[in-house]
Parts: structure tokens; C-alpha cells; sequence
């Protein structure tokens, strides 16, 4: 049975590509099967990893489950660490979920074949709140929430745990963080000191994570071992994995 | 041939080969490195049967597909360094494959290739990683030098890129496809045959053939698969050296007993109370084996909070058995264990020359003479069947399946390869669903003796009396079992002693 995190967030421009990229890689180079499904139809998951953003039959086909998702599925060049690319279609998947029963279902039917396949599946979603969304909540078993430390982070994150309701575990941290900022240190001390669910470990704001762009790689792959970015992500992927099991997914 | 291996042009050096596939190929790379790389499989090739191969290098174990070379699944795993089971990986897809291809069985060590590789990946106009392709100059063990080539490993979805890779490799480059794997290749060179060693017989028999030159064949294959097995039972490798060995040698006593009249009397007599003999001193670690590895499933019989009781259980079983494979190894090291299976090759050998004088069925056709044994075993097995009710003693439930066995291995050994397969495999499976009840029935019973005889030893031990009183209520259980395998016993048996079944074995074994 694969592990679904998911990296969401209502608000756009928060590091979600970045994480999920990034997190998958670590996952994949300690030995688990993992792929990313790259949800946004602007592809920059797909883009960072060099694929076509291209999906045979698009997103009515895939949702539909005329389309076998297993021969879609393109390997990285990282071993271990495969994507399941997006597509411009993604655009109108609310639209191609609505026409089935039970829509909100179908994102996890899609993910039942590879089950057995794949130890953890990230799926790297748009910003929004809509049928995507809640179907990426049914599929999900936890949601990495990237916040960024501002006077309003509070209230996103309260407006967030409200849409996803009874859903998947949440597990939020701090993303573009600079820690010279007095607010972003207020910001977060307050945050964590209130929510259980607000992880330790910070991604700070970093050269590294905005040249993710320009190399086309994740921060490991091109970053020293001791870049701030590099050290971030392993924190965080520690960090979760270990709420994982504590959570009992 | 293989699709994921390709040989260079005859004369061409590993840099020369590197540099022709860097001249017409879009890749990065092609450093020149050291390698280590470390297959592994089962004793018996189950990897290899189910077309996969299992592969240490850098520091991960991979499954990938012979053929094609794909990557299945991989995990971080240090380089085995004893014989590896499934069940001691990290979770994940890679245990869960391992251990529906091997179950119990250990993979060993095939052979490990050491050597210089040359890596390069091919790229898109994207600088995308579609193929990837490791030249290597590999050396079996060290020393064996083998032939330079190329190994080819698919990125997942992209096969037209793949393809077209392959293409200019051929066509341009002049590379060939390798005729065999690589790892088949280098396991050759070790004197070894790829495939692992099986313990199926297998054999074309001829109808006609004499029936002591079939038997000759028969048993010369067994003592093959009991050969080959000795050594992994004695060291204990995994559980199935010691219990293939041992099925070997009750077919062996099976053939010995029921072909008995193409043997001259006096030394089959000899053969047959050794071969009893060592079948005696394999039986008990054979026996405690099973408990060990089965213990789970009698856990699972109590109930939930008395499981952990039954641990001490578990504690005394372990011991004795250590006990019985110290026991059992001395034996298997005995002049007269080491002799034994020598002298008996010597007899088969000499066999067919021998006076048939006092071998009466020999110079027949082994058609004739296995058919009859299995039609006269099938009606000994009916008259037995017909006496036993629920309330029969557990020796005549027993009786039967001894007979059984006989009939079974009849039917491997001699029906299946000279009798239409449409009637022996039918009638392998009725006798098998026949021979599950049997079984369990016997086991079962052994099972509560068994228990019955260690209470003393358990209850000694730190929390043996609790241990105790779930072997009480796991005796019970067993009891349960024991009955419902007797109420099920009636319908396998019908349909074993059927109408149609009896014109079926009269008719084709006539």
C-alpha cells in the first residue's frame, strides 16, 4: 500500500512544486518506489524534471480510467523516483470529474493500480479549492501545507483545515522563510506554539530553491551537501516521515 | 538472445567502444569506474524460472528483468553477506516481490563481477535522461575475464527512444545482441548452470524402455537432487535443502519398494534399510524445522491474549532443534552416510548388466510393469479408504496416507511422462485434495503427541506455566482440526474411489 502526501495549499507561489519535488527525490534516494503526480496544469513539476508535459488521452481519459496510468508513468532521472506528467488538460479536470458519480473518488481509483507498485505518491496539486482538491483530499492520506510566515499565515492555515474537514492528516511547515525577519520568527513561534500540526523544520528563502528554475534538477542533485536549502528538505522529510508513523498511516 | 545486453564489434577496446557510442549518441558521461556487481538467486532458480534477476551494486538491491534489463524495484541494502531472505529487508515493494518469487528460500550468492564500466546516459533535446547504457569489462570473482558488452537499462516510457537507441547501436555501430544474459554467462564460467538446480525429475521415459534401465534413470536423478541438496541441508542454508533432500530419498525408497523386482534381492535389501536409516536421522530436524517456521499459525490458533504466551513454546522448540541438526549433521558426515550414497550410484551403474535371473521384471517394458504397480496400489488404497469411518483408529488414517504417497509418487515418476497427461494430472489432483486431509489429519495428531511431550520441558522455563496453559488450549484446537479433517475425509475419498475413476485407472493402466 503507497503513502499519498499530498502538497497543497489554497494560495499560489508558496513552494508547493518545490517540496514535492524535492521530498519525492529524498524519498526515492532512500530506497522507497515513489512517484510524483504532477496535478497542476502549469507543469512545473514536469518541467523541473525535463518531461513532456503530456498525457495521452488527457485528464478525461485518465479520470475516466480509459487510460492504462501504468504506461503514462515516465521515469526521472533520479532512480527510483518516477512522474506522472502533467498535462495542459489539467486545466478542466473539475469539469471532467464533475461528469462521474462520485467524483471526488476518482483521483484515488486512478492511484489503485500502482499501489502495490509505489511505497509513496506525491501528488503536486493547484492551488484552489475545488472538485480537485477535495478528490485530492479523499486520495490523500496526509497534506503537506507549506505556509509562508506572514501576519495572515493564521487564518489561511484555519481557513484550510476547514475545507479539508475530517480528511487526511495535515502537516504544515514554514516555506520561504527568512529568519533576519522579526515577523517571520514572531510569525512562527506563535503558529507552532498554537498548532500541534505545524512541523519543526523551515525551508528558508534560498538561491538554491529559486535556481531549481534554471538547472531543471532538485536542490540535492545540483547544491552542495551543505547548502541551508539542501539540509531544509531532509530536516522536513525526516520530520514527516516520522509523523507518518506516529500518525498511523 | 537478450534485449537488454549487446556485445561491441569484435576487436573493439572498452574505450574505443565508448568513444563510438559518445560519436554518434547525444550522452552525458562515460568516466571509466571501478564496478562491483553481486547477483544472487534460490538454490533452485526461482528468479531465473520467473524471468527476473536480482543485482547488488552501489550500495542498492535491484530486481530487474532479465530480458529487457528493467529495473522492477530497488531498495538501499548493504551487499549480502550471508544468505539473504525476504523477509529481513527494509518494508516495501522490493521485500513484498522477493518474498512472493522465493518464499522461504534463501537467495545465495551466484556470482559476483568485478571490473572497469563506462556509464553514459542518452538525452533528449530536453537533457533528459530516456536511456541509460553502462559498458563494462567485467571479471567473474576477480579473475575470469569475460568478454567486454554492453548493458542497456530502459527508462520507464521511453520505448521509442529506447528503440531508436538500439537501432543505431546495431546498425551503426556494429553491436550485437548478446545470445545470453550476462549473468548466465559469468555463472557458466564458474562450471555452474544457470537456472539454479532443480528438484523435479522430469524425465522422458519411453513405454517400452526396460524397466530396470527407467528405474536406473529415476533414480539416478533423485540421488542427483539429494547430492546437490546435502551440503545446504547440513549448513542449514534455508529449510528446503534438508526437505528436498529428503523427498528425493522417499521417492527413492518409494521406487526402491515398488519396482522392487528389477533389483536382485540381496543388496536391495541392504539399500532399502539404509536408506530407511538415514530418512530416521533427517526426520526430526525435518520435523522441528516445520514447527519453527509454522509457529505463526499455531499462534494464531489461541486465542489473541494467550499468543504471547505461547513464546517459551517457541524458546524450547528452537533448542531442540539446534540439538536435533547437531545430531542430524553428524550423521550426514558418517562414513556410513558418505558411503551409502556412493556404493548405491555404484549399484545403479552396474544395474541393467547384471544376471536378470533373480530381477523378474526387469527385461519388461516399464510401461507394463509401473502401470500395474499404480493400478494395484489405486485398489490396495480403495479397500483401505472403504474400511475407515469418523471413528477409525488414527494408525488406519495414517495407513492410507502412506499408501498414498506411494501412489502419488508412482504417478509422478513413471504415469506422468508414459500415460496420457489428461488422465494422470486429473488424478494427481484428486489424490493430492485426498492426501491434504490426510495429512492434516496426521499432523495434527503428531502435533498434540508432540505437545504432550515438551510440557514438562516448557513448564521448567521463565513463564512456563502460562506457556502451558495456551499449549492446553492450542491442544485443543488441534483436536478441532483433527475432527474436521476426518468429516472431510469421506467426500475426497469418494471422489477419489469413483465409478469413473476406477474404469479411468483400469482402462488407461491396463
Amino acid at each position: 500500500m503507497s503513502v499519498v502526501l499530498a502538497t497543497y495549499n489554497i494560495k499560489g507561489g508558496v513552494g508547493k512544486t518545490s517540496a514535492a519535488v524535492n521530498l519525492s527525490y529524498l524519498a526515492a534516494g532512500a530506497g522507497a518506489p515513489t512517484l510524483l503526480w504532477d496535478l497542476d496544469p502549469q507543469g512545473a513539476a514536469t518541467y523541473l524534471f525535463r518531461v513532456r508535459p503530456k498525457v495521452r488521452g488527457g485528464a478525461r481519459k485518465l479520470v475516466g480510467l480509459q487510460s492504462e496510468v501504468e504506461g503514462l508513468i515516465k521515469g526521472t532521472d533520479h532512480p527510483g523516483l518516477d512522474l506522472l506528467p502533467a498535462d495542459f488538460s489539467y486545466r478542466h479536470m473539475d469539469l471532467a470529474l464533475d461528469g462521474f458519480k462520485k467524483p471526488t473518488r476518482r483521483l484515488h481509483r486512478v492511484l489503485e493500480p500502482l499501489e502495490d507498485e509505489y511505497e509513496f505518491i506525491f501528488l503536486d496539486c493547484p492551488p484552489s479549492i475545488s472538485l480537485v482538491s477535495e478528490s485530492v483530499f479523499e486520495a490523500a492520506d496526509a497534506l503537506l501545507v507549506p505556509i509562508v510566515p506572514a501576519t495572515l499565515s493564521a487564518r489561511t492555515f484555519a481557513q484550510l483545515e476547514a475545507v479539508v474537514g475530517r480528511g487526511p492528516q495535515v502537516l504544515a511547515f514554514f516555506s520561504m522563510v527568512d529568519g533576519r525577519k522579526r515577523l517571520h520568527r514572531a510569525v512562527m513561534e506563535e503558529l507552532r506554539a498554537a498548532r500541534a500540526n505545524v512541523l519543526d523544520a523551515a525551508i528558508p528563502t534560498s538561491t538554491d530553491v529559486e535556481r531549481m528554475g534554471l538547472e531543471r534538477d532538485v536542490v540535492a542533485a545540483f547544491a552542495p551537501r551543505a547548502s541551508p536549502a539542501t539540509a531544509a528538505y531532509a530536516e522536513l522529510w525526516a520530520e514527516i516521515t516520522a509523523r507518518l508513523h506516529r500518525g498511523g498511516v | 538472445m537478450t534485449a537488454g545486453e549487446l556485445l561491441p564489434p569484435d576487436d573493439m577496446t572498452l574505450a574505443a567502444a565508448g568513444e563510438a557510442l559518445a560519436s554518434r549518441l547525444p550522452v552525458r558521461g562515460g568516466d571509466v569506474r571501478p564496478t562491483r556487481r553481486s547477483y544472487y538467486d534460490t538454490f533452485d532458480g526461482l528468479l531465473y524460472a520467473a524471468g527476473r534477476s536480482l543485482v547488488h551494486e552501489d550500495g542498492h538491491l535491484e530486481l530487474v528483468e532479465r530480458d529487457s534489463g528493467a529495473v522492477l524495484c530497488r531498495a538501499a541494502a548493504d551487499r549480502p553477506a550471508k544468505p539473504l531472505f525476504a523477509r529481513e529487508l527494509e518494508p516495501g515493494p522490493l521485500r513484498d516481490t522477493l518474498a512472493d518469487l522465493a518464499g522461504a528460500r534463501a537467495l545465495l550468492a551466484l556470482v559476483e563481477l568485478r571490473g572497469r564500466e563506462r556509464r553514459f546516459d542518452v538525452l533528449d533535446d530536453e537533457r533528459k535522461t530516456v536511456v541509460r547504457l553502462a559498458l563494462a569489462e567485467p571479471a567473474v570473482n576477480g579473475h575470469t575475464h569475460l568478454r567486454a558488452r554492453l548493458r542497456i537499462t530502459p527508462v520507464r516510457g521511453y520505448d521509442k527512444e529506447l528503440a531508436r537507441v538500439r537501432a543505431t547501436l546495431e546498425a551503426d555501430l556494429g553491436f550485437i545482441a548478446a545470445d545470453q544474459p550476462l549473468v548466465d554467462e559469468a555463472v557458466r564460467a564458474t562450471g555452474a548452470v544457470p537456472g539454479g538446480v532443480s528438484p523435479k525429475v522430469e524425465l522422458a521415459l519411453r513405454g517400452e524402455q526396460r524397466a530396470d534401465a527407467a528405474a536406473v534413470a529415476v533414480l539416478r536423478r533423485l540421488l542427483e537432487v539429494m547430492e546437490a541438496n546435502l551440503e545446504g541441508a547440513i549448513a542449514d542454508l534455508d529449510s528446503e535443502f534438508l526437505h528436498d533432500f529428503r523427498v528425493s530419498l522417499r521417492r527413492s525408497r518409494s521406487v526402491q519398494r515398488e519396482l522392487r523386482r528389477v533389483f536382485p534381492p540381496e543388496p536391495l535389501q541392504h539399500f532399502r534399510a539404509e536408506f530407511r536409516w538415514l530418512q530416521q536421522v533427517t526426520g526430526d530436524s525435518r520435523d522441528l524445522d516445520v514447527y519453527v517456521l509454522e509457529f505463526g499459525d499455531f499462534r494464531e490458533l489461541v486465542p489473541e491474549a494467550m499468543r504471547s504466551d505461547l513464546d517459551p513454546l517457541l524458546g524450547v522448540l528452537e533448542a531442540r532443534r539446534r540439538d536435533a541438526r547437531l545430531k542430524m549433521e553428524k550423521a550426514l558426515r558418517s562414513e556410513r552416510a558418505v558411503s551409502l550414497l556412493g556404493e548405491w550410484r555404484s549399484l545403479l551403474d552396474g544395474l541393467e548388466a547384471l544376471d536378470s535371473a533373480e530381477r523378474p521384471t526387469a527385461a519388461q517394458p516399464i510401461a507394463e510393469v509401473a502401470g500395474a504397480r499404480i493400478r494395484k496400489v489405486y485398489r490396495r488404497m480403495r479397500k483401505m479408504g472403504a474400511e475407515i469411518g469418523p471413528d477409525s483408529p488414527a494408525e488406519a488414517y495414517h495407513e492410507l496416507r502412506k499408501k498414498g504417497k506411494e501412489l502419488r509418487y508412482l504417478l509422478e515418476l513413471f504415469g506422468a511422462p508414459l500415460y496420457p497427461g489428461e488422465v494422470v494430472r486429473p488424478m494427481i489432483k484428486t489424490l493430492k485434495a485426498l492426501q491434504d486431509v490426510l495429512g492434516r489429519h496426521q499432523d495434527r495428531e503428531v502435533q498434540r503427541a508432540t505437545l504432550h511431550a515438551l510440557a514438562a520441558e516448557v513448564a521448567r522455563r521463565r513463564d512456563g506455566t502460562g506457556a502451558v496453559m495456551a499449549m492446553g488450549a492450542l491442544v485443543g484446537r488441534l483436536a478441532e482440526d483433527e475432527q474436521a479433517a476426518r468429516l472431510q475425509f469421506a467426500e475426497r475419498f469418494a471422489a477419489f474411489a469413483a465409478k469413473d475413476q476406477r474404469r479411468l485407472v483400469r482402462d488407461t493402466f491396463a
